[in-house]
Formats: C-alpha cells, sequence, structure tokens
C-alpha cells in the first residue's frame, strides 16, 4: 500500500514536472530536449520543491544534475520497496542482490551486444530491422546443428563462427536483393518499406527454421568447462572457486559457464569491432556513411557495398550473441521475439543509431530485468511480466525524451523523421 | 463499361457470400463456414489497418493489441457482472432499477475450483430460488468497441511526436505489455488458460422463421459478414470525405499538412480512435463466436498475419486489402494439406507459412499497391486518356517521379 501511494505520488509529480519545465523552456524560448525528462526526474525524486527549484533556477542544468536526479529517483523507489516489503528476499539477502546484479549485469552485456547490430543497422541504412531476433536465432539453431546433428565433435568456436559466416551471406543477400532498391528511388516509400520487408524477412526466416528444424526445443552442450580450481587457498570465503559448469564468487555469486564465455567472447568482439570502426579504413568508410551519404560518395565509397556490409555484420553481431546463447537456454525457431524486443528497447534507450548508447542502454536493461525478476513479490508474476520491463523502460524513454541517451539529433531528423 | 468491371465483380462477390450459407451442402459445411467467419474477421483487421497506415501513414503494429482490448473488455463484462433479484450479500453489489447489480469475485483461480465464485455460492444458498440475469452480449460487443475508441484515442494522443520506427516500435511495445499482463493477471483474465465468453446468441436465434441452435455458424456468419460490410461503408465514407484526403495528407507530408492549415493532431488521433475501434469491435464479436480468448491472440504471428494480408491485398485500398485478407485466408487454409515427394514427408502446415512470407516479401518489393488494386485500377482507368495515363506513369515510375524527401539519405 505504502509502495503504491509513494509510486502514484512520483508518477503524478512527474507528469506535473515534465509539463511545468517544458511550458517553461517553451516560454523562455530554450532547447526542449532535456526539459520533459529532468523535469519529470525533479518532481518524481523531490516532489513540488524539486520542481520549483527547477522552475526559479530554469536556464540552469548540468548533465550531472540531469543524472543525479535520474539516480536519487531510482534510489527512492528501492528504498521505497524495501519499507513497503522488509521481508523480501532482495531486502534481506545481501548474496542475493550481488548474484541477481553479476548475472543482470552479464546477460545486459550480452543483450548491449546483440542491440549494437541493430544500431549498427539503424545509423547506416536508416531502417529498424525487424528481423534482428530472427537472426539471433539461427545462430543458435545453426551451432546445434553443426555441433550436434551435422559434423558431430566439431569443436565449438568452429561452430560458432561457422554459424557467424552464415548469418553474415544470408544479411549481405537479403540485403542486396530488398533494400539496396530503396537507395535507387525504385520504392515509394523507403521508411515503411523498411520496416514491412524486414518483418517479411523474419516471418519467413522463423518458419524456414521450423520447417526444417521442427518444433521441439533443443540445446547445445557447453562449449567450456572450467577446471576444478580456487584461490586464495584456505581462506574464508574463497574468493574463487570453479567447478565444472560454474564459478561462484566469494560463496554468494555463481556464474554459470555459459553465461561467462558468452559475456567474455561479446567483450572481445565488441573490441574487435571497435578497433574496425576506429582504426581501419572500412571502418571509417562505414562511419562516413553514417554521417553523410552524398559526401562520403563523393569521397571515393561506395554507399551500396557499406549498406551491405553494415546489415551483413549486424545480422553477424545477433546471430553471434544467438550461437553464444544456444549452450545456456533451449532453443526455438520462435526464441528470437524477446530478445529482438530487448535490442528495441535498447537502441531506443540509449540512442537510435549510437554504439556506446546500446551498449550502455544494455547493461541497464539487463539491470532492470534482473531486479524485477527477483523483486516482484510472486515469482510466477515476474515471471510472466519479463517482457513488460523493457516494454515500460522504452514507453518511458519514448515519452520523456525521445532521442535516448545518447542520440544524436541528426540521426532522428534524416533517418527517423522525428 | 469496363469501367464498372470492378464493381460488379465486386456485387457477385458479396452476393456469393451472402448466399454462399444457403447453398453449401457438403459434409465439411462447419469448417468451411469456420474459415469464412474467421476470413470475415481477418478482413475488418486488414481493412482498418490498411486505414491507419496505408491511407494515414501511420505504422501500428499494435493493432492486435487493440482487438484484443475488444475481446477482453466483453469477456469480462459478461463474464463477472451479473444482475440478481435478490441481494446476495457475499459479492461487492449495487441497486440498480430495482434489480441488484452483482459483481462476482472469484474465489481461487484454478478449474478446479471454479464453482467457488461467491455468486454460485449465493445460487447455492438459495436453492434454486432465484434466478440470474447474465449480461447481454450486444452491450458486451459494444463496450468492447467504445473501450478500443478510448484506447486507441489514448496512444493516439501519446505517439503524436512519434513516426516511422519509433511508431512501429511504441505500439509493439504496447501490444506486448498488454500480452504480458494479460498473461499474469491470472485471478482476473485466468492468463493462459483463457476466458470462456457465452456464445454470440446465448439463447439462440430465429430468423425469418427458422430457428438456430447457439452453436449454429450462421447468426455469426452473417454477423461478421455485417460488421465487415459496415466497416467497409464506414470507411469508404471516411476516405472520399473531407477526412481521407486530410489523412493522406498527412501521410505524404505532415509539415506540408500542417501549414496548409491541416489539423494534423486532430486527424492523427481520429484516425486511430475509429480504426482500433474497429479492431476492437471485430476481436469482441470473435471472441463471442470461438467462446474462449487467451493473450495468444496477441503473438506477433497474428499481427504479421494482418500486415502480410493487408500488404498483400493492397495496402492503400480498404476492400482489396479485405478482399485479399478473405481470399488470403481461404488459400491457407487450402495448402494445409500435407503430401509426400520421393519418401520426404512435407508438413505443409509449416511451408504455407513460408511460401506466405516470401510472396509478401516479393509483393513489397515488385508490386507495392499489393495483387489486388492494381487490378481494380486497371480498369478504373479505362476512358482516361491515354496521355494522362502516360503522364502518371512518367511521374510515379521507377527513378522517375520526385522522391520523398525523408528516404533515407
Amino acid at each position: 500500500m505504502l509502495f503504491w501511494g509513494v509510486i502514484v505520488w512520483m508518477i503524478v509529480w512527474g507528469v506535473a514536472g515534465s509539463i511545468l519545465i517544458k511550458r517553461r523552456y517553451l516560454a523562455r524560448d530554450l532547447d526542449t530536449s532535456n526539459a520533459n525528462f529532468v523535469g519529470a526526474m525533479a518532481g518524481a525524486s523531490l516532489g513540488p520543491v524539486g520542481i520549483a527549484a527547477l522552475w526559479t533556477k530554469t536556464p540552469k542544468s548540468s548533465n550531472f544534475l540531469i543524472v543525479g536526479l535520474g539516480l536519487l529517483t531510482v534510489l527512492l523507489v528501492a528504498v521505497t520497496f524495501s519499507f513497503a516489503d522488509p521481508e523480501n528476499i532482495c531486502v534481506t539477502s545481501g548474496g542475493f542482490v550481488a548474484s541477481q546484479f553479476v548475472n543482470g549485469l552479464i546477460i545486459g552485456i550480452i543483450y548491449g551486444f546483440m542491440a549494437l547490430g541493430l544500431s549498427l543497422i539503424f545509423s547506416i541504412l536508416g531502417v529498424v530491422s525487424f528481423a534482428h531476433g530472427e537472426f539471433y536465432m539461427i545462430g543458435g539453431m545453426l551451432v546445434y546443428f553443426i555441433t550436434a546433428v551435422w559434423i558431430p565433435g566439431v569443436p565449438p568456436l568452429l561452430a560458432v563462427m561457422g554459424a557467424c559466416a552464415i548469418a553474415f551471406v544470408i544479411g549481405a543477400v537479403f540485403e542486396r536483393l530488398m533494400l539496396t532498391p530503396m537507395y535507387h528511388g525504385k520504392i515509394d516509400r523507403p521508411v515503411e518499406y523498411g520496416i514491412l520487408v524486414t518483418f517479411g524477412l523474419a516471418f519467413t526466416l522463423q518458419y524456414f527454421v521450423q520447417a526444417l528444424a521442427g518444433a521441439n526445443p533443443v540445446k547445445a552442450q557447453r562449449f567450456l568447462s572450467f577446471p576444478r580450481w580456487s584461490w586464495p587457498e584456505g581462506a574464508d570465503p574463497v574468493w574463487i572457486k570453479t567447478s565444472r559448469g560454474s564459478m561462484t564468487l566469494f560463496e554468494q555469486v555463481s556464474i554459470s559457464s555459459p553465461r561467462f564465455t558468452a559475456a567474455i567472447t561479446c567483450i572481445l568482439v565488441l573490441l574487435a569491432l571497435l578497433y574496425l570502426l576506429h582504426r581501419t579504413w572500412t571502418g571509417k568508410a562505414l562511419r562516413a556513411v553514417s554521417q553523410d551519404r552524398e559526401a562520403a560518395a563523393i569521397a571515393g565509397i561506395n554507399p551500396d557495398r557499406m549498406n551491405m556490409l553494415a546489415f551483413a555484420l549486424g545480422g553477424m553481431i545477433a546471430a553471434l550473441a544467438g550461437a553464444l546463447l544456444v549452450q545456456a537456454f533451449s532453443w526455438l525457431p520462435q526464441v528470437g521475439a524477446i530478445p529482438a524486443m530487448r535490442s528495441f528497447v535498447i537502441v531506443v534507450l540509449g540512442g537510435l543509431g549510437s554504439l556506446p548508447g546500446a551498449f550502455v542502454g544494455g547493461i541497464m536493461v539487463g539491470l532492470v530485468e534482473a531486479a524485477g525478476t527477483g523483486c516482484v513479490p510472486d515469482p510466477q508474476k515476474a515471471a510472466s511480466y519479463i517482457p513488460a520491463y523493457g516494454m515500460i523502460v522504452l514507453t518511458l524513454t519514448l515519452l520523456l525524451r525521445p532521442t535516448g541517451m545518447f542520440g544524436r539529433r541528426f540521426a532522428s531528423g534524416a533517418h527517423g523523421q522525428f | 463499361m469496363r469501367k464498372q468491371i470492378p464493381n460488379i465483380a465486386g456485387g457477385l462477390f458479396l452476393i456469393f457470400l451472402l448466399i454462399f450459407p444457403l447453398i453449401y451442402g457438403r459434409a465439411d459445411y462447419d469448417y468451411i463456414m469456420h474459415i469464412l467467419i474467421t476470413g470475415f474477421f481477418y478482413a475488418i483487421l486488414a481493412a482498418s489497418w490498411s486505414m491507419l497506415s496505408g491511407y494515414a501513414g501511420q505504422f501500428s503494429f499494435g493493432h492486435m493489441g487493440f482487438m484484443a482490448i475488444g475481446a477482453y473488455t466483453t469477456g469480462l463484462f459478461c463474464h463477472y457482472i451479473y444482475i440478481s433479484p435478490e441481494p446476495t450479500g457475499l459479492c461487492w453489489e449495487t441497486g440498480f432499477f430495482g434489480q441488484w447489480l452483482v459483481v462476482v469475485n472469484p474465489i481461487g483461480v484454478t478449474s478446479t475450483t471454479l464453482t467457488q465464485d461467491c455468486l454460485r455460492q449465493a445460487l447455492a444458498g438459495w436453492g434454486g430460488g432465484v434466478e440470474v440475469t447474465s449480461m447481454p452480449v450486444p452491450l458486451g460487443i459494444l463496450l468492447g468497441t467504445i473501450m478500443g475508441g478510448i484506447a486507441g484515442f489514448l496512444i493516439g494522443m501519446l505517439v503524436l511526436r512519434l513516426r516511422a520506427a519509433y511508431l512501429a516500435l511504441f505500439t509493439l511495445g504496447f501490444s506486448e505489455i498488454l500480452k504480458a499482463t494479460i498473461s499474469a493477471e491470472i485471478d482476473i483474465t485466468r492468463g493462459q488458460a483463457g476466458l470462456e465468453l457465452p456464445p454470440l446468441y446465448p439463447n439462440g436465434v430465429t430468423w425469418f422463421g427458422s430457428y438456430f441452435e447457439p452453436t449454429d455458424k450462421i447468426p455469426p456468419y452473417y454477423t461478421m459478414l455485417a460488421l465487415l460490410i459496415v466497416c467497409l461503408l464506414i470507411l469508404t465514407w471516411l476516405a472520399r470525405s473531407k477526412f481521407g484526403l486530410f489523412v493522406r495528407a498527412l501521410r505524404e507530408d505532415q509539415d506540408a499538412a500542417a501549414a496548409l492549415g491541416v489539423n494534423t493532431v486532430r486527424y492523427k488521433v481520429l484516425v486511430f480512435t475509429i480504426t482500433c475501434a474497429m479492431a476492437a469491435a471485430a476481436g469482441a464479436v470473435q471472441g463471442h463466436y470461438v467462446q474462449i480468448i487467451t493473450p495468444n491472440m496477441l503473438f506477433l504471428l497474428q499481427m504479421s498475419l494482418v500486415v502480410a494480408m493487408a500488404v498483400i491485398g493492397g495496402i492503400e485500398n480498404f476492400v482489396a486489402a479485405a478482399i485479399g485478407a478473405i481470399l488470403l485466408q481461404v488459400a491457407l487454409e487450402l495448402l494445409r494439406n500435407s503430401f509426400v515427394i520421393g519418401g520426404i514427408e512435407v508438413d505443409m502446415t509449416i511451408w504455407r507459412l513460408v511460401f506466405f512470407g516470401i510472396l509478401l516479401m516479393v509483393t513489397l518489393r515488385f508490386f507495392r499497391n499489393g495483387l489486388i488494386a492494381p487490378v481494380i485500377h486497371y480498369f478504373r482507368r479505362e476512358g482516361v486518356a491515354e496521355e494522362t495515363v502516360a503522364k502518371r506513369a512518367t511521374l510515379t515510375g521507377p527513378g522517375g517521379g520526385p522522391h520523398r524527401a525523408e528516404a533515407p539519405d
């Protein structure tokens, strides 16, 4: 009761703050891109006091203030929650919180990595790929089929690379056949066409895989077994202890081997990707096309080839995420829907077309979901609501700050026609 | 004369649909009728979606969400509210024109405890002396439609600033939140187990002297067909009035439309409200027809089917979208039969959807007006001077005409 009362209070003042501060900024003829967000956060965290303070000192607001108010709001929700439900495992057990936090972080890294692919596609093609989840599904399916059915005994690393290569080819072929005509004026309404045609690809791929592989869940063997090891010897508690399938930190936080390998691989590939984008000619050409197509073409870059490369790379990144997670979850042809939704949430939260935004957003969404699944009292309800947590984040972002955390103005101007 | 061919063909198709249940007499009668009723249901959704996205350019992937709002409103209404002549003393109740309006609270959620809600307990206490009345189904459908309209209005207000991809993502998110909520709130909606609804005509119905059982297919057939025709008439009227012109202006260039004096906010919200109310009405009727609703009707597959039907029929022509939906629904059912080639069994229940997806992509790529709309246009163009046709072709043809300013770079 107390919890919901406080939440309603925060929502009311948040809405009031968002509207009032926006009006204030509009009346003063200031840049309103932050006004909604900062007003809502001030209202939610400090109530009328915060709004009044912001109102009187209107033009003053720094990024520190914005982030601080946002954190204060989250903290307030957490404190209220712990007062309202003192018996909850999230309040009583520090070890549970730590393990939820670490697992949320790991899964957030993986989803952030997957969202990166979507963001890459959007920043260069200006198309939101609705087939992203299906690339993820294909990656996992291919790894399962390569390791378990077609060539049993092949090292998992080769299988993952093979899955990535096939996804890359599918992405490249699809881009050349279906998306290239968009840029040559052959399609009447490119933005809508892009949405619908990737939607069609998702539909086709999903049922194609279902027709070939059947509808039974499959699961791959775990790629890596830890050696038995603990460090430091004889200490209490032991800092790191490993068994074959999982690793335990401080005897509290347990990380399973599939998630660990997936997160480490994602970070390594992310570093490789950053190197590609910032240190090689191809990467510079990609970024040039994302900034200005015509100028890049004048400078001797073939934008069509960059489009194809970007779509294929984006699809490959999703497939890699799937290929790494097939050892952790059981796999169905429909498995792509939820990660695809998460990627949409993450890219909008981070800012469509922003690569660091995708990664930071991924970690945030991972943490929000971990908190949502771990702390909601009724576990059955919590599990059913998993897809909704991300969507609530998405809705709030679109309402308060549609460009996302790191959104670029021009990305929303030319691409999303904001 | 040839200009009238689409009208004549449409009229004949309509007459065929009207007399079909009366002349068809084979053993699979119920099955065929079920396919056609579902086809009409999808036709309403596809037609209203093509109004929303093809005419007004608001690409919403949440159409099934509004459909579910309609279905669940009438479902919950008929499931929880009763009129009783005596106060039960157990339930939440209020006086209502000399009777008592009873809101049932379910005790327990599993099917074994279904009989334990407070009204049943009261009925058991009275020992059969009191008759309670359930709510009339048409009122539930009306309420569902209104709720769908209200939800469409609210969502329309929220998405005013969003365009293209953002709008698609937001509406998809709305639909997902709704699905999660319905699945999670088991004590109210019964979650995945599904909410049972009374049939469309709970006591049967007598039309033209013949009596139909509640399970007969003919009454829901004509109800759904009538709803489809009403929706198409409303859409046609809207498209031919000022409204249609304004929403098309909105689609082509929102800023230019606003500069020329179109109240873009009003028309955007209006088009959302109207089309969502239609989807909700279709959902409510369909819910009463199949008598059980589950959150699974919010699956993305259902939305993809509606999108594919509208696109293949012709996204900028809602009559074509509706016809496309009916034909595709029938075609999908016909393709269901599996067959064996060279010892390999081909499971057509899945492969038909693969072909469907490929057809969708090919249509999008090469026939941007769909497959049915161009046929109508072909006959409509008869009588227009040839130079005009040629001029239009060069203006809109590949590579020739002006491209939209919002083309990605």
